[in-house]
């Protein structure tokens, strides 16, 4: 009884580190999308989403420019958005942007290093648009639900 | 009477529109290759951005250096010893003006075999208004869109191939089909649950640098190209990751040719050309190219096919010496695979065909079949390896002149080619 209490415990622990990596907290999701605080928007469709980070729509629907922000690509939360909203791993969105940065036709958005700096980054602009983990102090940004 | 046979003819229009290296692109600025690695090279890896006011200025760049080795018949270099004419530098800047404003440039210098020669131009230039998503337009020199990878052509990290398939993307052609300087208007269409459109068109022309070919009966003159005007539709339909299209387009190179007395003197004599009639023979190549495409991408899959018909004529000012050649139509597809089975390890292959005349496919000088495979392995973020075979039966697309001037008739029906390719990308 004693090894089966103590297998089960280890098959808990080992299922809760690895949901660490995708859900840093159980209960949290593994990212949150933010945009700037004087953003109306209060949801958002996935594949909007997406076209906004490949650039292929560049403007909210108020018309205010759309300035997406992307984590470091060995981020849990860029790999989790990658897979999710992008539905492509992040080497795949890295090779869409080689055909468009060298055919000059946009380039990709910054990459930065934490969701401090994703969060400075979309208080920054009006038009800003990021993903951040779930334990990420959002300091006023507006988070926005995936619809 | 001293006419070149009917297959210098083909010859001479698939040097217009398909793989010789005649006629180069003129330069728009001309720095040496050397100048442009150091100054690429002054940067460490990752995308730069410069200080200045406003938003910063985005620079990437690229070097390639590749090695091609053919068992028979020379491709591409002298492939047959083994060449490392295989080179490719590219660097770009852009900047956003404003939200709806960008310009941006891009110096590209190459080395393949005989075509360019570490001469770098301005690959492309342009001023991008982006008034909308569905309304867009560029001035400048402008890449065509032309199927899902012409745009792409001389960007090693952007694709798996080290060549793309040569029957629609023929690397020597380049100069011909990869920008124009013009106008271009673009945009994309939601469409709602059935997917979006997106559309592209341009017009403009070609700038071009004329180059006799050593041993000819005559001398290239001007050579321009009075329109290319073209378009591009492809919609990204409800199944994400499948994309369909067709590309047209359309253009004319005019050149004087200039042929030596020694060739059309016997023929005034004779009385076979007329008396007035000082050397200068004007040619016009009017061509029409269209592809049809399909895509899809699903997280490490891709398929892609592609299927094209170009219809090239010819026509003369004086018919004796460079004679008229009514529509010809060559046909040109193939299907591409590619997996990334690790982020470091990314397989491709395809089969590519070409016929030089749908109503001639026999003989090996018609026809080429392509079957390549290829493994990219990304070393890291900012360089990657390449190694592809190919497997090829016909001769069609070589080049007699890298060839000790054999025809094509004689030259080996099958053969092979190994390549190896290492890009460095910011």
């Amino acid at each position: 009884m004693r090894a089966i209490r103590a297998f089960t415990l280890l098959l808990t622990s080992s299922a809760l580190s690895v949901g660490a990596l995708a859900q840093p907290r159980l209960g949290l999701p593994a990212f949150r999308v933010i945009v700037h605080p004087s953003n109306p928007v209060a949801s958002v469709e996935r594949k909007f989403l997406a076209d906004a980070f490949l650039k292929k729509t560049t403007r909210w629907s108020h018309d205010q420019a759309i300035r997406p922000v992307d984590q470091r690509s060995d981020s849990v939360a860029r790999n989790k958005f990658s897979e999710e909203v992008l539905r492509q791993p992040v080497d795949a969105v890295k090779n869409y942007w080689q055909q468009i940065i060298f055919t000059g036709r946009d380039v990709p958005p910054p990459e930065l290093d934490s969701d401090e700096d994703v969060v400075k980054y979309v208080l920054k602009y009006p038009g800003g648009l990021g993903y951040v983990s779930g334990t990420a102090n959002l300091n006023g940004a507006k988070v926005v639900t995936l619809q | 009477m001293i006419v070149p046979p009917a297959s210098c003819w083909k010859w001479v229009i698939v040097t217009h529109l398909h793989q010789r290296s005649v006629f180069r692109r003129g330069g728009v600025s001309r720095l040496r290759l050397a100048g442009l690695c150091a100054f690429a090279l002054q940067f460490s890896a990752g995308a730069l951005e410069l200080n200045v006011p406003g938003e910063p200025i985005q620079v990437h760049g690229f070097v390639s250096q590749g090695f091609i080795k053919s068992n028979a018949n020379n491709y591409l270099a002298e492939s047959t010893r083994g060449s490392f004419e295989f080179t490719e530098v590219g660097l770009n800047f852009s900047k956003e003006l404003t939200d709806r404003l960008r310009v941006g440039v891009q110096l590209f210098a190459r080395r393949l075999g005989p075509l360019d020669g570490f001469d770098a131009n301005f690959d492309w230039f342009y001023l991008d208004y982006r008034w909308a998503d569905w309304l867009g337009i560029r001035a400048g020199r402008v890449k065509l869109p032309f199927g899902l990878y012409n745009e792409i052509n001389d960007i090693d990290s952007a694709r798996v191939p080290i060549l793309l398939p040569q029957s629609i993307y023929p690397t020597s052609n380049r100069d011909f089909l990869l920008a124009q300087t013009g106008g271009e208007i673009y945009g994309r269409f939601s469409l709602a649950s059935a997917g979006a459109l997106e559309y592209r068109a341009y017009g403009g022309t070609l700038f071009l640098r004329s180059t006799t070919p050593p041993n000819s009966p005559y001398q290239i003159g001007k050579l321009n190209a009075p329109y290319v005007v073209g378009g591009r539709i492809l919609w990204e339909t409800p199944l994400e990751g499948l994309r369909v299209g067709g590309s047209l387009q359309a253009l004319r190179l005019d050149a004087d040719f200039f042929f030596n007395q020694s060739i059309f003197g016997p023929l005034q004599a004779a009385g076979i050309l007329p008396p007035e009639f000082t050397g200068k023979v004007g040619v016009q190549i009017p061509a029409t190219l269209w592809v049809g495409s399909a895509e899809y991408s699903a997280g490490a899959l891709l398929l892609a096919a592609e299927y094209s018909r170009w219809y090239v004529s010819l026509n003369s000012s004086q018919s004796v010496l460079f004679p008229n050649i009514s529509t010809m139509v060559s046909e040109r597809f193939y299907g591409m695979l590619a997996y990334r089975v690790k982020p470091w390890l990314h397989p491709g292959l395809y089969y590519s065909g070409y016929y030089t005349d749908v109503q001639n496919r026999s003989g090996r000088a018609n026809m080429q079949h392509d079957a390549a495979a290829t493994l990219r392995f990304d070393i890291n973020e900012y360089w990657l390896l390449k190694l592809e075979g190919h497997f090829m039966y016909g001769t069609a697309a070589l080049d007699p002149t890298l060839n000790h001037d054999r025809p094509l008739t004689d030259l080996q029906k099958t053969w092979g080619v190994l390549l190896v390719k290492t890009t460095a990308y910011f």
